[in-house]
């Protein structure tokens, strides 16, 4: 409702004043949704390295990387649909492991080459179907991307005949898969390329700063002449293309592609996203909270293996670190205004 | 003195046939169910015949959708029912005593649902969200509880005893489907607290306004949730005899699709049980449809995705953002759209 | 007229006693008190920004006052819309609050179904419902959900509604704005009825026809304080319009730029949307177009409609710069050819709140600030600097988030972000509202700045003195047509308030 209220910034009846007390509690919560996330993923690091038996060995490290990669490639491009609002993208599943059995069948019968020519165009194809029914038929992306995730599964299942393809053993992709610098294996490297990559795309583009602006105030953007439609479908090609890489990785890693390889990544990914602090409602955004998000969690669930409590106990702190995440957001904004 | 007079009052059976099947949002949903029933009829009659196995199959997508569909029309989202479901099914097998092991399974439902209204209305949360981390929660406590092993039931007997028909060839799931959906239904339709979700749905600051007890309400509409979802986990432990603690992965997304397809609105506001129904029918008649007649999995799957992403992008509202850019970049300011309602509170008249 | 003699000594039903309302630091309503008696149509009048929004919402218990106290029957009244309701105090708002999927019969009911263990008892609902409609003499197809009903209609479905609480008071916010004459009639001979019955009627209108045709007395409102409250007969529409508006009209409306308007910059033609029926408009370079007129006319429709911002359905715009002509199809097209839109809304439609000051500046700037796509280090912020410099944006950092300031500083953020384009065609809709006096200025100030270089400026204000201060020429609307044209010489604020509300009411008892 247009009131005055609203326009003029103000409360309707009921709104608390903040008193000095509440005032110190409300800059805390702030302090924790700006800053969190940076420091307890510090500390977390830390406290492993100290605590917990067998965290800093080099193998220990060469495996958390080796599992944060794909997923968090996957994060990092998938942060563009959050930040702009359309909450996921549900079909990074069969396209990570459509582009990992893509890359090693291919790759087999007619080289590296044409591989990735394929797996970009079906990448493509990917982010423009989903891209356009969002950003131009303006449905919603998790049911648009469900879709896309129903079909695309049949089409690789159709296609592979759910069969697991295996790389020549010594070839590129292997040698790739198992390179490494020190304790950092090339996925990882690649997950920092991309990081930068998308981080600078993010901060420093006119698309980055215009999707942002959108998740921000969808409104407000479009008035200010932002192409709006092509924004979104820019989010979603971006988020395609993670996809394909990761599901390089994956394959790399393995020298293996099959179609079940990337179950639940969807929702991983988005878990990164969402406990680095980026905030679906826009506002706060930013690549690096996804890599933090992705590291937190990464190392969290390695802690929580080395000390041998159960998958079970992982995914109970990945559901509270999620509300927790929120909440604070949802608190700081309460305070805030 | 002159009445005022609405033009257009619907008289006679041909304009409410109209009304139903070209307004109604169950309209594009029972298009499809009838399209299926067609090509079965035409193509694989085996379907109706095999109809213990396919009510069976779409009872218990059908069971969840239910319970999504009273949060979905309050404009909020419930992702948490899929681990609900693997969770109560566990804590139900754990307990020795069947009747006091259904009845812990659906206290767990309404708690789980407490929780998430909770987050939503207490804490402010976005419901998305907030069930997306009790997704992950509560199957972590599943795998947790179960030790991430199937749970047996204390006695097979009972779960056998429930696979088998009860009355006519119905069995107790498909019953209890059929109950749950009457009640809902009645409850949506008849009932004050049913009718009033719609309005937290479709402008909860109106219903707000007008004295609703909004939070009362989405309270309610998550435990239904929760609890429906538990429901469907205890009967899904009872027809397996075992709990796993991973069921239900694949419902949830089958059930929204269900609900989507019978003409609901993620905005809240519009949609129906009757529609849902009509929803989980469709697909569920087309999946075993292309079952029998011998096409891959994968093409089924397909084939429900294509189903889909038509019907979503066919929304009307998506039809009219499409027209829209269309015309503007061809140039044209001509063909008037209806003056759309606004769902959310906007101003009528402008200066 | 409403025979005063029942009403005079009548018990007194909602009174508001010396009630203050402020936002942030902004007093809404100072120290304000009204009473309203038992069977009486009380008018309350005063321009936009008055207070007469805040003040009915004290009325009836959605905003609760900072100072000062409402008292319903004597009994102090707790906040919230349930004790409201409980009070018997319903309120029709201005901005329908209607559900659009649910019947009309439901509608009405909304939030008292009659039930029995919880079950809606159908049958009740509806003999409410329609004998609620039948009072009010409108017939309506109870199953009818409402978002298929015109606006009309679903108006009064929406007052059906708080008359179905048979309310000791009901308050009704420029009730017909969205009216047709003979509809408006019907509204006002049902107030008359209800009112008859011991229903007590506040009637907050800038009609004045209708307040003298029913209200028995009158209160108006200015910057929200309390002018005066009089019997019907003891005024006049004249006297009314000197209260609502009586300034001491600054005569320092400064020195009169003489006009020179140049070529036609903006052109449409026909223009037909809802709410705007057919409309034809040229401004010209170095002119400010006014849009005068009435709330719910049809003018924020009509800049929309020309801006492609709302789909049109039928009409031609041109934009014409340095001779050339381009047809303009689209929002993007007019931003594309230097077009410029200021919403009235600037909250949720002019500004990323979350966002600083110099990002929401730098938005509609993007190409400008960057080289193939990529934005220059520290060009925004200095590109910024110099805006928020040039709209004298207090205090000048546009490193805060955009939503810290006020609301005056905000709308300089809105027009900043614009003069970096150096556009041709300006819109603005409602510029100053919700804006700090010495903000107000500054703005005025940089409109006529931006005239001054030759661009075209056209406004949508419901401020009277800041309508005639700017404009060059003033458009009066009404329903959606353009009925009379003032030039800045025969513009007075009387001319413009004629124009917008006479003529209206074929009868005033």
């Amino acid at each position: 409702m247009t009131n005055i209220a609203t326009r003029q910034g103000g409360r309707p009846a009921g709104a608390k004043v903040s008193t000095h007390r509440g005032g110190q509690i409300a800059s805390v919560i702030q302090w924790s949704a700006e800053r969190g996330i940076f420091v307890v993923t510090g500390v977390l690091i830390v406290a492993a390295a100290v605590f917990v038996q067998g965290f800093a060995s080099v193998v220990n490290i060469t495996d958390v990387f080796h599992r944060a990669a794909p997923v968090g490639i996957i994060a990092v491009g998938m942060t563009f649909v959050v930040i702009s609002g359309n909450y996921l993208d549900l079909s990074v599943v069969p396209q990570v492991a459509t582009s990992a059995v893509i890359l090693i069948a291919v790759s087999n019968s007619y080289g590296l080459l044409p591989a990735i020519v394929v797996a970009t165009l079906v990448s493509l194809v990917y982010g423009l179907i989903n891209g356009v029914a969002v950003g131009y038929f303006k449905a919603n992306a998790v049911i648009v991307t469900l879709a896309t995730t129903y079909i695309g599964l049949g089409v690789l299942r159709w296609v592979s005949g759910g069969n697991i393809f295996f790389g020549p053993r010594g070839g590129t992709i292997d040698t790739l898969g198992q390179l490494k610098f020190g304790p950092v294996p090339l996925s990882a490297l690649v997950l920092v390329f991309m990081a930068v990559l998308l981080g600078f795309v993010l901060s420093r583009t006119g698309f980055g700063f215009a999707l942002r602006a959108y998740g921000s105030n969808k409104d407000a953007t479009r008035l200010a002449g932002v192409a709006t439609s092509r924004v979104v479908l820019g989010a979603f090609l971006i988020t395609s293309l993670s996809a394909m890489i990761a599901g390089f990785v994956l394959a790399a890693f393995s020298n293996t592609a099959v179609s079940t390889v990337s179950t639940g990544m969807d929702f991983g990914a988005l878990a990164a996203i969402i406990i680095g602090g980026n905030s679906v409602f826009g506002g706060r955004g930013s690549i690096l909270r996804t890599v933090l998000g992705v590291v937190f969690v990464s190392v969290l669930t390695n802690i929580l293996v080395l000390t041998d409590i159960g998958y079970g106990w992982q995914q109970v702190a990945i559901g509270v670190l999620i509300v927790l995440a929120v909440s604070i957001d949802a608190l700081a904004r309460r305070v805030g205004k | 003195m002159t009445s005022l007079q609405q033009h257009d009052i619907a008289s006679g059976s041909l304009d409410r046939m109209w009304a139903i099947g070209a307004r109604r949002p169950e309209g594009r949903g029972l298009i499809l169910l009838v399209a299926v029933v067609l090509g079965a009829l035409l193509f694989e009659p085996g379907v109706f015949t095999a109809y213990p196995a396919t009510l069976g199959r779409i009872a218990l997508i059908g069971l969840v959708a239910l319970g999504l569909t009273a949060v979905i029309l309050m404009g909020e989202l419930d992702l948490s029912v899929a681990s609900t479901l693997a969770v109560s099914g566990v804590v139900m097998a754990m307990i020795p005593n069947l009747a006091l092991g259904i009845i812990a399974a659906l206290i767990v439902g309404l708690i789980v649902g407490a929780i998430n209204a909770f987050f939503v209305v207490v804490v402010g949360i976005n419901s998305f969200i907030a069930t997306l981390g009790m997704l992950f929660a509560l199957r972590g406590l599943a795998l947790v509880l179960s030790d991430e092993q199937p749970v047996r039931l204390a006695d097979v007997d009972d779960g056998v005893a429930f696979g088998a028909p009860l009355i006519g060839p119905l069995t107790p799931r498909v019953l209890i489907f059929i109950v749950l959906l009457v009640g809902l239904h009645v409850f949506l339709t008849r009932m004050r607290a049913g009718r009033e979700f719609y309005a937290v749905g479709g402008n909860r600051a109106a219903a707000k306004d007008a004295g609703i007890p909004v939070t009362r309400r989405i309270f309610t509409g998550f435990m239904i949730s929760g609890g429906v979802a538990a429901l469907a986990g205890a009967i899904n432990t009872l027809e397996r005899t075992a709990a796993t603690p991973t069921a239900g992965s694949t419902v949830l997304l089958a059930s929204i699709a269900a609900a989507i397809i019978g003409g609901i609105s993620l905005n809240g506001g519009r949609g129906s049980i009757i529609g849902t129904v009509i929803g989980t029918l469709a697909l569920g008649l087309l999946q075993i449809g292309l079952a029998l007649a011998a096409v891959q999995q994968d093409i089924q799957q397909i084939f429900i995705g294509a189903v889909l992403f038509i019907a979503v992008v066919t929304d009307p509202a998506s039809l009219r953002a499409v027209a829209a850019n269309l015309r503007s970049s061809m140039g044209r300011g001509g063909g008037a759209t209806a003056e759309p309602m606004p769902s959310s509170p906007q101003p009528v008249a402008h200066q | 007229m409403q025979d005063r003699s029942k009403t005079e000594t009548a018990p007194i039903v909602i009174e508001a006693d010396a009630v203050v309302k402020q936002f942030g630091g902004v007093r809404a309503v100072k120290g304000v008190s009204v009473s309203v008696r038992e069977g009486e149509i009380y008018g309350l009048i005063g321009e936009n920004g008055a207070g007469k929004s805040t003040l009915m919402r004290m009325l009836a218990g959605l905003y609760t006052p900072d100072a000062g106290e409402v008292r319903v029957g004597g009994a102090p009244l707790q906040p919230g819309a349930k004790s409201a309701l409980a009070a018997g105090i319903a309120i029709v708002h201005q901005e329908l609050n209607l559900i659009p999927e649910m019947t009309v019969a439901e509608n009405i009911m909304l939030g008292s179904f009659p039930t029995r263990a919880g079950f809606t008892e159908s049958k009740k609902l509806r003999a409410v419902a329609k004998s609620t409609l039948e009072e009010i003499g409108v017939a309506i197809d109870l199953d009818e959900p409402v978002s298929r009903l015109s606006v009309a209609l679903r108006q009064f479905v929406e007052i059906a509604r708080a008359i179905a609480r048979k309310p000791r008071v009901l308050i009704m916010d420029e009730p017909t704005a969205s009216l047709t004459p003979a509809e408006t009639d019907y509204l006002l001979e049902m107030l008359q009825r209800l009112a008859g019955r011991g229903m007590s009627v506040i009637y907050i209108s800038h009609r004045l026809p209708e307040i003298f045709r029913i209200c028995t007395r009158v209160s108006v409102l200015r910057d929200g304080s309390l002018v005066d409250t009089m019997d019907i007969e003891a005024t006049s529409p004249d006297d009314l319009v000197n209260k609502m508006v009586g300034r001491e009209l600054k005569l320092d409306l400064q020195v009169r730029r003489e006009a020179k308007p140049g070529a036609v910059v903006l052109s449409a033609r026909g223009i037909t949307a809802p709410g705007v029926r057919g409309i034809d408009l040229d401004v010209r370079a170095g002119q400010i177009v006014g849009l005068g007129g009435l709330v719910g006319a049809g003018r924020t429709e009509l800049v929309r409609a020309i801006l492609g911002v709302d789909p049109k359905s039928a009409g031609m715009v041109t934009i014409t710069v340095d001779g050339k002509s381009k047809r303009i199809n689209s929002y993007r097209d007019a931003v594309a050819n230097g077009a410029a839109y200021v919403p009235e809304e600037r909250r949720t439609e002019g500004l990323a709140l979350t966002m600083t000051v110099a990002d929401n500046i730098a938005l509609p700037n993007r190409r400008r600030l960057s080289t193939s796509g990529v934005l220059k280090v520290g060009s925004i912020g200095s590109f910024a600097k110099e805006l928020a410099a040039r709209v004298e944006l207090r205090p000048a950092d546009v490193t805060r988030a955009v939503g810290e300031y006020s609301g005056g500083n905000q709308q300089k953020v809105v027009i900043a972000k614009w003069l970096g384009r150096e556009p041709r065609f300006v819109v603005l809709d409602e510029p100053t509202r919700g804006v700090d006096v010495a903000a107000k200025a500054e703005i005025h100030r940089l409109l006529r700045s931006l005239v001054d270089a030759g661009a075209a400026v056209l406004v949508v204000s419901s401020d009277l003195p800041e309508l005639l201060d700017l404009s060059d020429v003033i458009y009066v609307v009404r329903d959606g047509e353009i009925v009379g044209t003032l030039t800045a010489a025969e513009a007075d604020e009387k001319a413009v308030m004629t124009l917008a509300a006479g003529g209206k009411m074929v009868t005033s008892a």
